[in-house]
């Protein structure tokens, strides 16, 4: 076979650009010590995963998530958490906090829609988490803008401040606030968790649909949990889904994502 | 039942001379497909360990009814539209310009002399990503239109007028000139 590059100007017919492809397309030797670096990842990974779900605690009141915090001693919460858990509201929040955080861990959830109930916390750091939980999933933004958001473009150190003390971090999302030139900035568990939720986002799909259904979702819609693994086919956006034949979720409206 | 299935079963019972192997069946495909489909080599070997990592994890939730190769094209495929997704995300954010493939990654390109292949990834980049997704797995692997069919989860139907449409696409950009 020797597929010669179509000359400019011409058109080319059906078996030359068939040959152009297939040439273009060979498949090459993959990267060395692959197997080896997956198995390391997916073992650390496990471990990690299981590291912070077993050890997370969960305070609501009836309005929302109050607190949020994957190492906390269990005495500390549990006063707190019996003031609050008369409710059984709270207990619901609560339960489906817990359950929405072990998705998004797993990479298995894109949004949360369990609500945060930031009203016992001072105006200022309110303000400042609430104008977090608006950055969307997987993207990022400085404490700038933040600081510029809330009308208090001066006030970077302290955006970084009310953000270190976030009580509801993962949910509201403190970790996609980086320094403007790029670098991490601070965390509150630290830098490597921070790193390790970037890249969690980073290769979290958004959108997925059901290859039996044909009907596309946000992933971590109710519906979409349901689906069997073997049918979740991903796709970029609504568009490139509505081209392939499927149709956006009605409950989670992925088109106003 | 076939060799292949049976490869999968040891690697669900986390076997990793089973998974060695599925890397070394799939490992040169998977990465040529995401190499031509991201651009960089970086990205590619990025997409191909996270597409073989969900293989690892997830083998358990592997169904006999699917080949192995189409169970592991539709992750490939999922990792590498996500992808581009991101991508096109970061652009709209940032601004024009928008390329899903930066110039320095169009010239990060191994086999052929250099530039023989630049019109064709420029004509590439004038395809729909679904659309494109199903070229690069048609001529990497000859794949028939069923299975592409079953690895996106679409009808034969839409398979054969994306490719159509692609191969319009291809043929009208090469004509004028790689896209430019």
């Amino acid at each position: 076979m020797n597929p010669r590059r179509p000359a400019r100007g011409r058109t080319i017919d059906d078996r030359q650009l068939d040959l152009f492809l297939t040439d273009y397309f060979k498949p090459e030797s993959a990267p060395a010590g692959l197997t080896r670096n997956v198995v390391r990842h997916a073992r650390a990974m496990e471990e990690a995963m299981q590291q912070i779900t077993q050890n997370l605690t969960i305070e609501a009141t009836d309005r929302g998530v109050t607190l949020v915090s994957p190492h906390m001693g269990k005495a500390a919460g549990a006063a707190r958490r019996e003031a609050a858990g008369e409710d059984a509201k709270a207990r619901r929040l609560a339960a489906r906090a817990r359950r929405e955080l072990v998705e998004y861990l797993r990479g298995e959830r894109a949004f949360f829609s369990v609500p945060v109930d930031l009203s016992g916390l001072p105006e200022f750091q309110r303000r400042v988490l609430e104008t977090a939980l608006a950055i969307p999933f997987g993207e990022v933004r400085s404490y700038s803008w933040i600081a510029k958001h809330i009308g208090k473009p001066r006030a970077v150190r302290a955006v970084g401040t009310a953000l270190g003390r976030n009580p509801v971090p993962f949910i509201v999302p403190c970790h996609r606030v980086l320094r403007s030139d790029g670098s991490l900035g601070g965390y509150g568990f630290g830098l490597p968790m921070k790193r390790q939720l970037l890249d969690l986002e980073r290769t979290t799909p958004v959108l997925e649909g059901c290859s039996s259904t044909h009907i596309v979702c946000r992933v971590g819609c109710d519906r979409g949990q349901k689906m069997r693994p073997d049918h979740r086919v991903v796709f970029a956006s609504v568009a490139d889904a509505r081209s392939a034949g499927y149709r956006p979720c009605k409950v989670c409206k992925p088109a106003a994502a | 039942m076939d060799t292949e299935r049976a490869l999968m079963k040891r690697v669900a019972r986390r076997d990793e001379g089973a998974f060695a192997e599925l890397v070394g069946r799939y490992g040169g495909r998977l990465y040529a497909v995401a190499h031509r489909l991201l651009g960089s080599r970086a990205d590619a070997e990025d997409a191909v360990q996270r597409a073989f990592l969900q293989c690892f994890t997830g083998a358990d939730g592997y169904r006999e009814e699917w080949a192995v190769s189409t169970w592991i094209y539709r992750i490939l495929s999922n990792v590498c539209i996500d992808e581009l997704r991101r991508r096109s995300a970061r652009g709209r954010r940032e601004g024009p310009p928008l390329h899903e493939v930066p110039e320095e990654a169009l010239r990060d390109h191994n086999p052929g002399p250099p530039g023989r292949y630049l019109d064709l990834r420029r004509a590439l980049l004038r395809v729909p990503r679904e659309a494109r997704v199903l070229v690069a797995l048609r001529y990497v692997d000859g794949l028939s239109h069923r299975e592409l069919a079953r690895i996106r989860g679409i009808s034969v139907n839409t398979v054969k007028s994306q490719l159509a449409r692609a191969r319009s696409i291809l043929r009208a950009a090469l004509a004028e000139g790689g896209g430019r």
